[in-house]
């Protein structure tokens, strides 16, 4: 199945697993104009996202509103998949959640040395799971 | 949708480039000391002395790995960061790093199950904040409340983009406690200044200091300040000073005797 490698800002590696695996795949970054607007984000903070996206080899950097770029280039490139890394961002999340109406999405999950439901303050987490993250 | 160019050289080129793309932008004038990308985040580690950051890591001149920017941008995984520590042997420092690590992960595991709940108070606060405004005053805003020390943290945060983590904390405790703003104003509005903006980290931390993710408000005193931070502010005035009291007193003025905390030193050059 063709796919698109659609990386959001809380995941710009350009040696993440998702990119070794689909090695072909277009990659593309989208800055969304009403995201940057209403939270106002500073310029330090979209320099630092775009010189990351440099290091991408063949990256496609576009402004816009995401849904809607991508689903161009769902179109353009006719991919029937997005390949897209995890975030708890509620409005990435959003995002991914609209774009599911159109395509199939891969997520790849954040990797922790342990996970704990339902967390409430850190002492108890940390007391529960130290050796898990104190272990190579 | 316009795609943008890829080809640009130089970060001041770039900088030129992206305040055109996106003219809404506040042109910070300088060039932020983080450049983007996965080899700056691993040049960082490198450099980053891991053997000194457990002693250090509250003082604002002390050793920090400055990484959070290229973490939570993902350009390097939390978990190579976790066993590149690791690898360094057993420490009091490696723990204390890895357990830095593991807070970033709580808050993200916390944001994961609560979605955009974090944006609103996720307990009932523990002292009295009925009274807060709900936006951020403009003197905050531009880093011209008249207290130095304040100011130069929220002038470093916009210069850089970046702040120490003891430094958000005094900031945070500065606006929420000593200014009574809401906490989710002070939260939103360093969130789109931080190039490591995280609704996780960010927003629960300033719970934290609120006291709506904890058991008690943070609160910090002149002592405190000039121990960890004295070294790189400009020093206040003594006159009228906000801070130059012991945290019982400070516990008084700021919450009226409602919330007691556990009893403290006193003593301090500034007492």
């Amino acid at each position: 199945m063709a796919a698109l490698i659609w990386f959001n800002e809380d995941g710009l590696n350009p040696q993440h697993q998702m990119v070794q695996d689909y090695a072909d795949a277009p990659r593309v970054y989208v800055f969304d104009v009403d995201y940057l607007q209403q939270w106002a984000i500073a310029k330090h903070r979209i320099q630092f996202i775009y010189e990351s996206l440099l290091e991408i080899p063949n990256i496609e950097i576009y402004k816009g509103e995401t849904v809607a770029v991508l689903r161009q280039l769902i179109t353009d490139y006719e991919v029937n998949e997005v390949v897209t890394t995890e975030t708890p961002n509620h409005l990435i999340k959003s995002w991914q959640d609209e774009l599911l109406r159109y395509t199939s999405l891969i997520t790849y999950p954040e990797v922790y040395p342990t996970i704990d439901s339902r967390p409430r303050r850190f002492s108890h987490y940390w007391r529960k799971c130290d050796r898990e993250w104190l272990t190579l | 949708m316009k795609r943008l160019r890829t080809d640009l050289e130089g970060r001041a080129a770039i900088a030129d480039y992206l305040q055109a793309e996106f003219p809404f932008l506040e042109d910070a004038g300088v060039l932020s000391p983080y450049p983007g990308g996965r080899s700056a985040g691993l040049e960082r580690l490198e450099q980053f002395q891991l053997e000194k950051y457990g002693k250090q890591r509250n003082f604002l001149d002390g050793e920090v790995g400055r990484l959070s920017p290229y973490i939570s941008r993902g350009c390097i995984e939390l978990e190579e960061v976790r066993q590149w520590a690791l690898k360094r042997g057993k420490s009091n420092s490696v723990e204390k790093f890895v357990s830095e690590l593991a807070w970033r992960a709580f808050f993200h595991l916390v944001y994961e199950e609560e979605g955009d709940r974090i944006l609103k108070d996720m307990e009932k606060p523990k002292v009295s904040m009925r009274q807060h405004q709900t936006t951020l005053p403009e003197d905050i805003a531009n880093g011209e409340t008249g207290i130095p020390s304040m100011d130069t943290f929220i002038a470093m945060l916009k210069e850089t983009g970046y702040l120490h983590n003891h430094a958000r904390m005094y900031l945070a405790s500065y606006i929420v406690h000593f200014r009574r703003v809401s906490w989710r104003a002070g939260a939103d509005w360093m969130y789109g200044l931080l190039i490591d903006g995280d609704f996780a980290s960010n927003h629960l931390s300033w719970q934290w200091v609120a006291s709506t993710f904890s058991h008690k408000p943070y609160i910090f005193n002149r002592e405190n300040l000039e121990r960890y931070a004295g070294s790189v502010l400009p020093g206040d005035p003594r006159k009228g000073d906000p801070f130059n009291y012991s945290y019982e007193e400070l516990s008084e003025q700021l919450f009226g005797g409602e919330y007691q905390p556990e009893r403290s030193r006193t003593s301090g050059s500034y007492r």
